[in-house]
């Protein structure tokens, strides 16, 4: 586990950035100016800088709905990403995704799935793809808790297990499924050691530790591409704010709450590359700075930018031969 | 007749090392296997009363589930965090509820945590880790009857029950922490999943006990020294190339050469200082300590470790006793 | 022309396919060593191997889902559902999955050649849950395109075609023209999607139709010629998108028209049909127009019944009098 102090900074400055991406998603809802539904991952930061981190660029990454910044960490356009979230046609899927199907295939980033459990199985296409295309990379697929339960869980981690793929499966466990506690609908306290079930590796890391998440995927991802088959991580962690942005959490408390973010990600790394003499707080404040300025540039890009225009509503729809679609 | 405490740790055995090295995958239900086992060996002897470590998995709830035993269980008044803290706790409340010993479930880590608070309280430890010195592999009944047999001499003080040393860790003449099987410094890092299986980073390694048939750290101080278990002294390595080489099994299924530049044995009470620093210290096979530059710090080694059932002597002096024999 | 079987036709499309283009693989259930349940992948195994032929657990969702995936990165995937009812566990990958994702991410995927093919109808005495035609659910998925040939002719130029597409399309097998035979030219040649075809001319009266009761609707026609009556038969072949032109030019020619569908009388193709007439020929039509297709209940085993819930030529001989009288 090598890590220069270049990516280190980055790593650090990333999580920030997704922090402030997320919140300033939060302030829109007050706001009334965003439309839909957003679901913030404020809290999980360690989880997307951490696999982002421990994974090459020419892997492939399917995420959740909580993943806004799993695809900023994978280094997609910030402003495009708000811009879709907006719905505005400079936005990556031109306005006709939204939060809950953002994508940058630019980025090998398949994205968020409306449906809880397609990911996975999908993912298992993806890796088939990359086993046949022999260049060592490898489909990761992550999902929360609540889809652990999804019969294609077992269907995915079957086959991957039986066709051998360089599929990597990992559970971010936030512990709630929108209301749901994990501890009420899960028969086992470790969903990795689901992982036993097909006869492939399961590892527990402590999501909140952006360093211990990613050892846990760098080293598995080495044994995957080794050929060793597909593996499971669970990564144990928590979400701050609600299931969906809005809901209040009547189903927590606020103590509860506070515990969790006694366990700040970011507070943490910020710690440790302090200990560790990697940065200073003027470095760690710089790095802020930027991402700040960085965001800004993203809210005002989506402010300036127009609606699709209704001919959109038919593009995409069909491929056809000779024509521009 | 005192009564017995049993911590048996779910987290054991589900790390990274899983994947780093071939770590056996002691699953939960295997555990509440064992811990059955070991209640039917209690109750045999007429222990009376269990003290149990609650945990996530519900361990002790699952093994009593159905159990036919005359004796009671009672789960100590704490909330599980899920973290080796847990263990700590745990003991710490065993050893003043007067328990005549602790039986543990897990690895080096979880009799660590355990040692840091039994005190006197003898510990009984069955091996369900990754990377095992400490604990042994035993079966479950055996384990429970000789708690028995230790409960039964718990107002003696019987030869069964030995002093294992300890390694310590000081800064100035404070103690900062502990290790019951080795200590290990590498280059500075992050603490990040804790399991350590880089040779490559590794400087200097201090050892409590170096057997050639020891598993992980402990090995390489086995292979250059091949000292006894109850040999009363240190090793302490200086990695790097120099003298020779030494190809040990650091982890289960993970056989290394370890290149090595200085080796001795040392005498309990000497404080050998950590040479270089910042650094990264891991305790019995887990990271633990973040060294910065300038830090100064020393590991000795102390012979009033824990103390340990050895549980083929104390079914041996029991039976030799008469102890297994029922009246006619 | 030499003539050979519906399963053979299907066979020789993937085969040709298969040695033209690396990239096109068949996987399911029993499909590799064992030739398929009704054998039409037989001998591909044999001659491509296990990477290009591959067996399956039974897992639809996991069978669909490598199949999104694998066609999201290039491949063309050609999965097999064993039978189209079966297709209801695997739903969503046919309904959310596949026809969605190249609109919900901009285009940012162009192309997703995933044929599925699946088997589908009655009279094999196989009961409820193994004989049904639900090809009707699928017509209503934008972004979907549903195939279903009559013929052996057909059959081997509409697969053709589908495997060249880049669109997700169900290509249905009716079972019980599997053994039937007809002419097949041995060359490659191409159906185009979304044309029917007047399998029968004529100018009294429109029958419209696919799969097997298109052959019912021949036979009624032979019957009713026999009575003076000429009429044009018009085979549907893709079921969406629909040919609206090809039916709007036989109906204002004849000015009747029946629609007969083997599925359920509740909803389905059928009832798109006479949309499109009423849309499209309305001022033309001399009497309503009338369709033919299973009764509203559940596909019985006893062979009596099984045969009296199912359309027949007599009740297509029937409808045309009522329309004509």
């Amino acid at each position: 586990m090598e890590l220069p102090k270049e990516k280190l900074l980055e790593m650090y400055k990333t999580m920030v950035a997704i922090r402030g991406f997320e919140e300033s998603l939060a302030d829109a809802v007050t706001d009334g100016t965003l439309p839909g539904f957003v679901h913030l991952g404020v809290g999980q930061e360690a989880v997307h800088v951490g696999v982002c981190s421990g994974l090459r660029s020419t892997d492939w990454i399917s995420s959740t709905h909580r993943d806004h910044g799993m695809i900023l960490a994978r280094g997609a356009d910030i402003k495009r990403m708000r811009a879709e979230i907006f719905g505005k046609a400079t936005g990556y899927c031109k306005g006709k995704g939204g939060s809950m199907h953002l994508a940058a295939f630019d980025k090998r980033a398949p994205g968020c799935n409306g449906i809880l459990g397609p990911s996975q199985t999908i993912n298992n296409g993806i890796a088939l793809a990359l086993k046949k295309e022999g260049a060592g990379n490898i489909a990761a697929v992550i999902f929360g808790d609540g889809a652990a339960h999804r019969g294609e869980f077992h269907e995915a981690l079957n086959l991957a297990a039986c066709w051998k793929l360089p599929a990597l499966a990992i559970c971010v466990n936030n512990q709630f499924a929108i209301s749901t506690c994990v501890d009420d609908v899960c028969a086992v306290e470790d969903i990795a050691a689901r992982a036993a079930a097909y006869g492939i590796p399961g590892l527990v890391a402590d999501g909140n530790d952006v360093m211990a998440v990613y050892e846990a995927v760098s080293e598995t991802a080495k044994s995957i591409r080794e050929g060793k088959g597909p593996a499971l991580i669970e990564l144990k962690t928590s979400r701050w704010r609600g299931h969906f942005e809005g809901d209040p959490q009547p189903y927590r408390t606020p103590e509860q709450i506070l515990e969790d973010k006694k366990k700040d990600p970011i507070a943490r790394f910020a710690g440790q590359l302090l200990e560790q003499g990697v940065a200073t707080e003027v470095t760690l404040q710089a790095l802020k700075k930027e991402a700040d300025q960085e965001l800004q540039e993203a809210i005002d890009f989506t402010d300036r930018s127009a609606y699709p225009s209704e001919e959109e509503m038919f593009t995409d729809l069909f491929y056809e031969e000779g024509r521009n679609v | 007749m005192k009564p017995v405490g049993i911590i048996a740790n779910p987290a054991s055995g589900k790390d990274i090392r899983r994947l780093v090295a071939y770590g056996s995958v002691f699953d939960n239900n295997e555990k509440v296997n064992i811990v059955r086992r070991v209640i039917l060996g209690l109750d045999s002897l007429g222990v009376r009363n269990v003290f149990f470590m609650p945990d996530f998995y519900g361990i002790g709830i699952r093994a009593m589930d159905g159990l036919d035993v005359s004796l009671e269980v009672c789960f100590l008044q704490m909330e599980p965090e899920g973290t080796q803290d847990d263990s700590t706790r745990a003991a710490q409340l065993m050893n003043e509820l007067g328990v005549a010993c602790i039986i543990t479930l897990g690895g080096d880590g979880t009799n660590r945590a355990v040692a840091k608070t039994c005190r006197n309280t003898p510990v009984l430890p069955i091996s369900t880790g990754t990377n095992n010195v400490f604990p042994a592999v035993v079966e479950g009944t055996l384990a429970g009857i000789a708690a028995g047999v230790t409960a039964l001499n718990s107002a003696s003080d019987p030869s069964f029950v030995k002093r294992v040393p300890r390694l310590e860790i000081r800064r100035s003449a404070q103690l900062v922490d502990m290790a019951l099987v080795d200590v290990v410094v590498s280059e500075a890092g992050f603490i990040a999943s804790r399991a350590l299986w880089d040779v490559s980073k590794i400087r200097e390694i201090f050892l409590a006990r170096a057997e050639p048939e020891n598993i992980g750290f402990s090995s390489i101080g086995g292979l250059l020294c091949g000292l006894t278990s109850d040999s009363g002294k240190g090793v302490h390595i200086i990695i790097g190339e120099g003298n020779c080489r030494v190809k040990a099994p650091i982890a289960p299924g993970l056989i290394r050469t370890v290149p090595i530049k200085q080796f001795r044995v040392f005498e309990p009470g000497e404080e050998i200082p950590i040479s270089q620093t910042p650094a990264m210290i891991a305790v019995d096979g887990e990271r633990e300590l973040v060294v910065k530059q300038g830090d100064r710090l020393s590991v000795a080694l102390n012979l009033e470790g824990p103390r340990v059932v050895d549980i083929a002597l104390a079914l041996r002096q029991a039976s030799d006793k008469g102890l297994f024999f029922e009246p006619q | 022309m030499r003539e050979i079987t519906f399963i053979e036709a299907i066979r020789e499309a993937l085969r040709h396919e298969m040695s033209l283009d690396e990239n096109v693989f068949v996987f399911g259930e029993d499909v590799g060593g064992f030739g398929g349940c009704f054998g039409v992948t037989a001998g591909l195994y044999q001659e491509f191997g296990p990477d290009r032929v591959l067996d399956t657990p039974i897992s639809e969702s996991a069978i669909m889902g490598a199949a999104v995936g694998a066609a999201l990165m290039g491949l063309k995937p050609v999965p097999e559902i064993m039978f189209i009812d079966f297709t209801t566990v695997c739903f969503d990958y046919l309904t959310n999955q596949a026809p969605k994702v190249r609109y919900m991410c901009g285009g940012q995927v162009k192309k997703l050649p995933l044929v599925v093919r699946t088997t589908s109808g009655g009279w094999i005495r196989a009961a409820g849950q193994h004989s049904q035609s639900l090809e009707g659910w699928f017509t209503q998925v934008p972004g979907l395109k549903v195939v279903m040939p009559s013929t052996p002719n057909d059959a081997k130029g509409l697969l053709l075609a589908s495997l060249r597409d880049n669109n997700p399309v169900l290509y249905i097998e009716e079972k019980a023209l599997y053994g039937t035979a007809g002419p097949v030219p041995e060359e490659e040649y191409l159906i185009p999607l979304g044309k029917a075809e007047v399998k029968k001319e004529g100018s009294d009266v429109t029958l419209i139709s696919y799969a097997l009761m298109l052959h019912k609707c021949l036979e009624a026609a032979e019957q009713l010629a026999g009575e003076g009556v000429n009429a044009e038969v018009i085979d549907l072949r893709t079921l969406s998108p629909l040919d609206h032109h090809t039916l709007a030019a036989s109906v204002q020619k004849t000015h009747k028209a029946v629609v007969v569908q083997e599925a359920y009388e509740m909803a389905g193709v059928a009832g798109q049909v006479v949309k499109s007439i009423m849309d499209h020929s309305f001022d033309y039509l001399d009497a309503p127009v009338k369709t033919v297709a299973a009764l509203d209940t559940i596909i019985p085993f006893s062979p009596p019944l099984e045969d009296a819930m199912l359309p027949s030529t007599g009740k297509v001989v029937q409808a045309v009098k009522e329309i004509l009288g």
